[in-house]
């Protein structure tokens, strides 16, 4: 449990001394700045339903980029080498690498902060529930995401590629709402319970599902699991 | 201690490590010897349970390395091949960070980085970046990493590649001094520093064991396979009769044009023939042109053994049981014309 939190904020720290990241923390302002201002300013609507979605869609293109060089880096450098032999478990590693990618989006996320407190001086009959749960929604979803980055940057050394696939399998994630439309009623039902718009609409809707939390929590499970197992079919010693 | 037995590893249809087995002892500088690609770092790595063998065991201490891994890990400092590290920290977080991976208290840290900036020479570069720091500070650091946590066993993956003369010295007098205490193995590709600082030496080979032997073993072999280098004029040139007076030299090598006549004879290494040789030549109104003794380096040996075409017989790791005879043998398989091709 120590060495995870080493692991975390060591990455943390390195990441915030980065370049790369506040081009990454700046682009994501800005878009979802202005989804914000158009919301409020335009449509005059004192929620954040509008911006929320519109983070959740960010988050498809952002986290990956987040999360692209976790593992990745580490085996382009070798000092996988150094790490993996240190008398530490490898799923320290991979939940390290979540923990420490999950803080980086935390912190975008306090952003977020400041709309919430544009709304509360400009806006009226504000409904807290809702946007308290709505941010929960985004924490959860948010950590699906970090885990499936976290995942295909342990497929192999290229920063590039971990990002296209972290891409392709949080963008699969996100489109299945779309796509349900297309599809035979009948799988329609189990299909959507696959949708991360379908488990995230009950918190943006102020309604607090177990079976939502569970899902978003099962799928960090799975992805951060996987990462591990790829992490071990190289080196086996670790946890045999 | 470090016993490796039938150690095997593959990647797709090539076999990296074939079926190898050797002690690394106690209290020895263990040295590590092959060309590029013959299977060192592999070995190496599933040594340190980098990578996990096809099959074959590796007992330290007796206790196979995969039983409590967590617990291998703390008596093992490794230098990985290429000393991977973190460009983008400074020296000390580097330290600190692996500490507190180690879970190293605090009174052993301050203690340990007062012991590795000494001797492993880091004082300057401590607060620095190490993504700036030279090649041989980048080795230090990553040697201090190695013996940070005081293990008992060190594996070091080519620890002065890339280094200037200099360096080289600096990084082999720490490994000596290390060696005093623990339990080192370190590879090289290079046949003097294996000779300047091991006890022992194992060379190896497409994945296979050649020679694994003490260093002074090495050495006698060595002397044991010199050539006799003989240019002469005269007249009627028979040495003959020398050589039936002398059974353990063998003529190797010989021609000649008109009256000057090239030979080249084996001699064993304690044998100081030249004397008796040219007192015989004059005696007989000969005239030598030229008389040397080539002895055979070990860069050579090491070129020998490594090129198997060009050796017929290449010894195999099982049939050096007894450090006696394996010297003899070796003697036995080397190919004369080899020798004379390097010189030539």
């Amino acid at each position: 449990m120590k060495a995870i939190w080493t692991i975390a904020r060591k990455e943390y720290q390195l990441a915030m001394r980065a370049v790369t990241t506040y081009i990454v923390f700046t682009l994501f302002l800005v878009i979802s700045g202005a989804g914000f201002a158009s919301a409020v300013f335009k449509i005059q609507l004192a929620e954040l339903r509008s911006v929320y979605d519109i983070i959740n869609l960010l988050f498809v293109f952002f986290i990956p980029a987040i999360t692209m060089g976790s593992i990745a880096k580490e085996r382009s450098s070798g000092t996988i080498e150094l790490l993996s032999t240190l008398p530490i478990h490898l799923s320290d590693i991979v939940w390290g690498k979540i923990l420490s990618a999950f803080w980086q989006v935390l912190t975008l996320l306090s952003f977020v902060l400041i709309y919430l407190g544009v709304i509360m001086v400009f806006g009226e009959n504000i409904d807290y529930g809702v946007i308290v749960l709505g941010f929960l929604g985004l924490v959860m979803v948010a950590l699906a995401y970090v885990s499936i980055g976290v995942f295909a940057s342990s497929l192999s050394s290229n920063q590039v590629l971990a990002f296209v696939i972290a891409l392709a399998i949080s963008g699969f994630f996100y489109v299945i709402r779309y796509l349900l439309g297309l599809m035979p009623l009948r799988i329609v039902r189990y299909l959507q319970w696959f949708s991360f718009e379908y488990h995230l609409s009950g918190f943006l809707k102020g309604v607090l599902d177990v079976r939502d939390v569970l899902f978003f929590a099962a799928i960090t499970l799975i992805f951060a699991f996987l990462a591990t197992f790829k992490l071990q079919s190289q080196n086996m010693m670790q946890e045999r | 201690m470090i016993e490796i037995k039938n150690l095997s590893r593959s990647f797709g249809g090539i076999k990296a490590v074939d079926d190898i087995s050797f002690t690394v002892s106690s209290g020895y500088i263990t040295g590590f010897l092959g060309p590029n690609g013959a299977g060192k770092t592999t070995t190496m790595r599933m040594m340190v349970g980098y990578l996990q063998p096809d099959s074959g065991s590796i007992l330290l201490n007796q206790e196979s390395i995969f039983e409590d891994p967590i617990r291998t890990s703390k008596s093992i400092g490794y230098l990985p091949e290429n000393n991977p590290l973190y460009d983008d920290m400074v020296t000390i977080e580097i330290l600190q960070y692996l500490a507190a991976l180690r879970k190293l208290d605090k009174a052993f840290f301050t203690r340990r980085v007062d012991y590795v900036v000494d001797s492993c020479g880091l004082k300057g570069v401590l607060y620095q970046k190490v993504g700036t720091l030279s090649k041989g500070y980048r080795q230090r650091v990553g040697l201090a990493i190695a013996i940070f946590h005081d293990p008992e066993i060190l594996i070091l993956d080519e620890p002065t590649s890339g280094l200037d003369p200099n360096q080289i010295l600096e990084i082999r007098n720490l490994i000596r001094k290390l060696g005093e205490q623990k339990t080192v193995l370190l590879s090289s590709h290079i046949m003097q520093e294996v000779q300047a600082l091991c006890d022992r030496v194992i060379i190896i080979n497409k994945g296979k064991i050649i020679v694994d032997d003490e260093i002074d073993q090495l050495d006698t072999y060595l002397k044991g396979i010199q050539l006799l280098h003989l240019e002469l004029e005269g007249e009627d040139v028979d040495l003959t009769e020398f050589l039936e007076y002398h059974p353990e030299l063998s003529l190797e090598h010989y021609e000649h044009e008109n009256e000057h006549h090239k030979l080249q004879i084996k001699v064993p290494s304690d044998l100081d023939i030249k004397p008796n040789l040219s007192r015989y030549i004059t005696e007989r109104g000969w005239l030598i042109t030229s008389l040397y003794m080539q002895k055979q380096s070990l860069e050579e040996i090491f070129h020998d053994l490594t090129q198997e075409d060009t050796i017929p017989g290449i010894i195999a790791a099982e049939e050096l049981e007894e450090p006696g005879s394996e010297s003899d043998k070796l003697e036995s398989d080397i190919d004369p014309e080899d020798t004379k091709g390097e010189e030539g």
